[in-house]
């Protein structure tokens, strides 16, 4: 498979930063009680975790090592703002529904930890795939949680009344966030314990 | 000691470069999104008195904004200041104390299009006042006219909601039944308190009179499904209600409480009561300013 390719399914599934890197639960959990945030938050990661990372690869011989961290959140930072103001004026009504998500970005450890393990080592083109590889994931993770909570705590998808009353309340508080990120993480080890036949390895949380 | 010199002029020129592209970005788009801002506000503006969303007002509607300022007077009292506009598109600054007697008339040299601008609107109200002194600026709101008759007043409003503040805009017809409600800025938890800028509850407020609000509660009790029907447009089309239906529904509700959010009492409650504030706080000045005008033999222009 080409390298390229290999890296945006990596983020997809295999790396997938929500389920298996468990990096970024915060947000996870605090955005997804419907479909659409899920959406909305994903798509302005997957913007900023581009270019973030296409910045990174190209600057990364003139960043001094001992002031990386400083520099990747600068980066992030700029990168944010500018969407939040160039965002407005191109696309009103999108950024109505994003302006919430948009500055949370900044502190996000997905981003960040992309940064420090792959655009500060990799030339620009992988950077570019790993970057969108991992924003995708993360756009799928959001919008798979979001889907199961919104379908459960509030009986609709997209806002569209799917099921006409709420079977769950408990899914679109905050403890349904940890149940359905639990669930998927558990279920996503045990299909790979089916497959590999190896016990999966815990990861750390953020 | 060589090292930290190089770490610090690296990163000094990081920031530097980041701080100038923020700048060019912004001095780029900074006016783009004043005019979306502003177009956004008159469209909610004329949502709230019916029109919009495709139903252009009429051309002999006219909007009147009146200013509120705060203005700390130099013999130590504090007065409300009204920026009311008067015939031939001049302003005046009435002057209130806390009482409700008018102080004084003030001429405000200002256009209309500096009294948009918050900046150059506190400057020209400044300096209309006597010597030493100040002028804080309160709130805005909107007297509509039509035809020479009144046709209604939008009016903001703040609350306090679960989290953080929760701003509302209400519109009024002339006899102050409210026209509708809606929640201009919030951050109550989607799915439960951020419920309240849906149309099912905020419509609710809609055709409730000065008397009804007094009293008005807010019951933790189902909304009905016919009620339902006439709230949400969505619905409504839905059911293919007749006019006449949709009436008489609307009566039979007329005097009902607010039914809460399920899960947001708090939301529902905060929603309430910053309506219920906002209006018998704006009918209460309405009425001051009112009188002040006639007092003083103001030429208002509305």
């Amino acid at each position: 498979m080409n390298r390229n390719v290999q890296l945006l399914w990596n983020g997809l599934i295999p790396e997938n930063p929500i389920f298996r890197l468990a990096l970024s639960l915060c947000p996870s959990v605090a955005v997804t009680t419907s479909v659409k945030n899920g959406l909305m938050l994903g798509l302005a990661v997957v913007f900023v975790q581009v270019f973030s990372s296409c910045t990174v690869a190209i600057f990364r011989s003139y960043i001094n090592p001992r002031i990386r961290i400083p520099a990747y959140v600068l980066i992030i930072a700029l990168w944010v703002s500018v969407i939040d103001m160039i965002l407005p004026v191109v696309s009103p009504a999108i950024y109505k529904e994003v302006a919430l998500f948009v500055k949370l970005i900044v502190a996000f450890a997905i981003i960040i930890s992309r940064l420090e393990l792959f655009a500060s080592k990799e030339p620009f083109v992988p950077s570019f795939f790993d970057g969108l590889g991992m924003g995708i994931g993360f756009l799928f993770g959001l919008c798979l949680i979001g889907a199961i909570r919104e379908l459960s705590g509030a009986g609709t998808l997209y806002g569209f009344d799917i099921l006409g009353f709420r079977p769950l309340m408990v899914m679109i508080l905050p403890a349904g966030g940890f149940f359905v990120i639990g669930f998927i993480m558990a279920g996503m080890n045990y299909i790979e314990y089916k497959l590999t036949g190896k016990v999966p390895s815990a990861g750390g949380a953020h | 000691m060589k090292e930290i010199l190089k770490i610090t002029a690296s990163l000094t020129a990081v920031c530097v470069a980041a701080s100038l592209i923020l700048g060019a970005v912004y001095t780029q788009t900074e006016h783009a999104r004043k005019k979306i801002e502003k177009a956004e506000k008159e469209e909610l503006i004329k949502g709230l008195l019916g029109f919009g969303h495709g139903h252009e007002p009429p051309a002999d509607l006219m909007m009147h904004s009146v200013q509120r300022y705060v203005i700390s007077d130099p013999s130590g009292s504090t007065l409300l200041g009204y920026v009311v506009p008067v015939k031939e598109g001049k302003f005046v600054l009435v002057e209130i104390d806390l009482q409700g007697k008018p102080v004084k008339v003030l001429p405000v040299d200002a256009t209309a299009a500096q009294l948009a601008e918050a900046g150059t609107r506190d400057l020209a109200v400044n300096k209309a006042l006597t010597k030493g002194g100040k002028a804080v600026y309160a709130e805005t709101f909107y007297v509509a006219d039509k035809g020479g008759s009144r046709f209604g007043y939008v009016l903001p409003g703040v609350t306090q909601g679960f989290k953080t503040f929760v701003e509302l805009m209400v519109s009024l017809d002339p006899k102050f039944t409210i026209m509708g409600v809606a929640v201009e800025k919030h951050e109550e938890d989607p799915g439960l308190g951020a419920e309240i800028t849906q149309d099912y509850f905020k419509n609710q407020f809609a055709g409730k009179t000065l008397e009804t609000l007094a009293g008005l509660k807010v019951v933790k009790e189902p909304l009905p499904a016919d009620y339902v029907e006439v709230l949400d447009p969505v619905k409504t089309k839905r059911a293919k209600l007749t006019p006449e239906q949709i009436k008489e529904i609307k009566q039979k509700h007329l005097k009902d409480d607010i039914y809460a959010l399920t899960g947001a009492t708090i939301s529902s409650n905060a929603l309430t009561r910053g309506v219920k504030d906002t209006v018998r706080k704006f009918v209460y000045r309405f009425d001051i300013l009112k009188k002040a005008i006639d007092q003083e033999k103001v030429q208002v222009a509305f």
